[in-house]
């Protein structure tokens, strides 16, 4: 992975960080305002704790998500078998063969171009054994996926 | 019309370049019934407008005789022929328009017989090219059933010889059935299978497995006694058919009144004189709910009449229904493997469900199904014989997976319970209390239900528990593999392996197992593919 793509998680967690805490917000002053007699009287009461928690809770993460992803995320290609592996909390191990390979997408969002950054979709016919490589330095995203299709190519195996 | 002239395969009457031809004109003693629903109303207005005046009924007529000139112009225009490896049909009713169904795409044919069809001896025939969504690309509506068999044969057969999806150089005629006569690709023997069938011909004297038939390389693989019908209510099948009826019926009164301008006030007055009268709601309610197994049961019947499974050709051919005869035709090299499905009932009377796991098949829920409810040792035996056998005894997986189906069983109740109990909701509470208790045996019952095993040639795995399923799916089939652990189950040491398989679902879950165990797995299945990351980076991980 590209450094860069820690920032990237840090933007995306960032917005998911804002989400979260207005949705609590919302849901807060909601609850606040409403006199719906089958809420009890202690919910009302203390509806402003909720974004408090929710935001003491989750900004942490907004830090800890990016670090621990770039820790956690990796891909290779050995031996024409793309092993790729993600998440953070919970993880995803993905081998995908590249004679199974039916298309490999190069895709760059707006904060990806922003930092230079893309992601490689490579599918299959299923899609389990289809994986998504993000944060990739857009160079190194550029040769592999023309790799990849190289290689598809030539070992494409119809079995499926 | 080449009536009931025997065609073998890729001779006469298409010939290569086939000439035009056209769907049986006995199709035009069909339209105009088939549009008379349509017509109903709109005659209706037009002669209560004119009110009942000669004039009116001269309109009303002309409708009919307009509606009548459309069908055979509609008949007229309309043609198909196989020309080389394609097949066309040309619409030139407005503007011309020619569509055309390359063969090799063709993956499944599907003649069907609705009754007024099977009256006229006709049968419309459908062509599955996988363009997704359930979409048909090509109906003949409609053929005589000759007709249609002779063009089946046609199109499967030159499917079969184009040249592109040819595995060998062969150019014989009936290499569909060098092809595939001598078992399926991967070698089943017929033989094999014998002992087997006649095992299964135990509960029912009249279940003919394995019986030889004279057409081509016809052969019945399974067909379904009509003593067996009486399994159907339990799978569940049908069973909300009375509601359904029920739904139709509201939604025809609603439709109808709006067309007789029934005002909302006669409707009022309608479900208040319904409602000062609870005793009649109570005894329809309880009429519905007896309904639900005799109307599901006999729309089961219904439906799988006579269920019949044959191979021919390279294909499996399903045939079932008693007012709608029904014909699929499976293409046997796009058969991946099969799925057991079986609900809570169906296991305590040992039956089970039987479909294919085909690539590329739109509606395969109807479309795949191999077996109806049918026993246990029936459908294996038809399951290795159709697609292939599979006998490694699944392996179970770790307790831990039982800890967890049972914490997923019982806990969202008891939060619910616990909710319920602070909200003050005693019934609620107590329900809720009720369905943490039943999560007991479902939790068990799932994790009795989980295990995988690969068998050399094909891998399975099994899961759920009120609807168990269990795949078996070729190896070759396998298109990559998905390791999943959430922090859940990382502390619990356990992972959910998926396979990856281009047909069917997608994806075939092994639920929680043992980390080395479900990684052990996929490397078994595919070495190559897992061996290589096993050394360093993978096994540091999975510990």
């Amino acid at each position: 992975m590209s450094r860069r793509a820690i920032v990237l998680w840090l933007i995306e967690s960032l917005i998911g960080f804002a989400v979260f805490f207005g949705g609590a917000l919302l849901l807060a002053y909601w609850i606040g305002r409403s006199d719906w007699s089958a809420l009890p009287g202690w919910l009302s009461d203390n509806a402003w704790l909720l974004p408090l928690v929710v935001g003491v809770v989750t900004a942490p993460l907004v830090i800890i998500e990016p670090l621990w992803r770039y820790a956690v995320h990796r891909w290779e290609l050995s031996g024409d078998v793309v092993y790729a592996r993600s998440g953070w909390l919970s993880r995803e191990w993905v081998f995908v063969p590249v004679s199974r390979i039916q298309t490999v997408d190069k895709a760059q969002g707006w904060f990806e171009r922003a930092l230079r950054l893309a992601t490689v979709e490579i599918r299959t016919a299923s899609h389990a054994g289809s994986s998504t490589i993000k944060g990739l330095d857009y160079d190194v995203a550029a040769g592999f996926a023309a790799e990849l299709a190289r290689r598809a190519q030539e070992l494409r195996d119809d079995a499926t | 019309m080449p009536g009931g002239h025997p065609a073998p395969p890729g001779a006469t009457p298409y010939g290569n370049t086939g000439e035009p031809r056209r769907l049986s004109p006995r199709v035009l003693l069909i339209d105009p019934i088939r549009m008379l629903p349509g017509l109903l109303l709109p005659l209706a207005g037009v002669l209560v407008a004119g009110g009942f005046s000669p004039a009116s009924f001269g309109w009303a007529a002309l409708g009919v005789a307009g509606s009548v000139v459309y069908a055979i112009v509609r008949w007229a225009t309309f043609t198909y022929r196989v020309s080389g490896d394609r097949l066309e049909l040309t619409r030139a009713l407005v503007s011309r328009s020619v569509r055309t169904i390359p063969l090799e795409r063709v993956r499944g044919i599907d003649i069907t017989a609705p009754p007024l069809h099977r009256l006229l001896h006709l049968a419309v025939l459908k062509l599955d090219t996988g363009a997704g969504g359930g979409e048909q690309e090509g109906e003949l509506d409609a053929l005589t059933v000759e007709e249609a068999e002779n063009l089946r044969a046609v199109l499967l057969a030159r499917r079969a010889v184009t040249p592109s999806r040819r595995p060998e150089g062969s150019a014989a005629e009936p290499e569909a059935a060098a092809l595939y006569g001598a078992g399926t690709p991967d070698g089943v023997a017929r033989d094999d299978a014998a002992p087997a069938h006649e095992r299964a011909y135990g509960p029912a004297p009249d279940a003919v497995p394995g019986q030889v038939s004279g057409h081509h390389d016809e052969r019945v693989v399974g067909r379904v006694p009509r003593s067996w019908l009486r399994y159907g209510p339990l799978s569940g099948a049908y069973l909300l058919t009375p509601f359904a009826l029920l739904a139709g019926a509201v939604g025809l009164f609603f439709q109808v009144s709006g067309e007789l301008r029934v005002d909302a006030r006669t409707a009022r007055e309608v479900f208040a004189w319904v409602e000062d009268r609870p005793a009649l709601l109570v005894a329809a309610a309880v009429l519905l709910v007896l309904a639900m197994p005799v109307v599901g049961g006999v729309m089961y019947a219904v439906f799988n009449w006579d269920f019949t499974l044959r191979t021919r050709d390279g294909y499996l051919v399903a045939e079932r229904g008693l007012v709608t005869r029904r014909t699929v035709s499976l293409e046997r090299r796009r058969i991946r493997g099969y799925e057991l499905v079986d609900g809570l009932i169906e296991r305590r009377f040992n039956v089970v469900r039987l479909w294919a796991v085909v690539t590329g098949l739109g509606d395969s829920e109807t479309r795949g199904q191999l077996l109806p409810v049918a026993p246990r040792t029936f459908a294996t035996t038809v399951a290795s014989d159709a697609v292939g056998p599979f006998s490694a005894p699944l392996r179970r997986h770790p307790p831990q997976a039982r800890r967890r189906r049972l914490f997923r069983a019982i806990t969202p109740w008891l939060a619910v319970a616990a909710a319920a109990v602070l909200l003050g909701w005693e019934v609620a509470a107590l329900a809720a209390v009720v369905l943490a208790l039943l999560g007991i045996p479902l939790g068990l019952d799932r994790y009795r239900s989980l295990g995988h095993a690969y068998d050399g040639k094909r891998l399975s795995v099994r899961s759920g528990s009120l609807r168990r399923a269990q795949a078996v799916v070729e190896r070759r089939a396998v298109v990559g593999w998905t390791l999943r652990q959430t922090v859940f189950q990382r502390t619990s040491g356990v992972l959910t392996v998926v396979a990856g398989v281009g047909a069917g679902t997608g994806g075939y879950p092994a639920i929680d197992t043992g980390e080395t165990q479900g990684v052990e797995f996929a490397a078994e299945v595919t070495p190559d593919w897992i061996r290589p990351f096993l050394a360093p980076p993978a096994q540091a991980d999975t510990q």
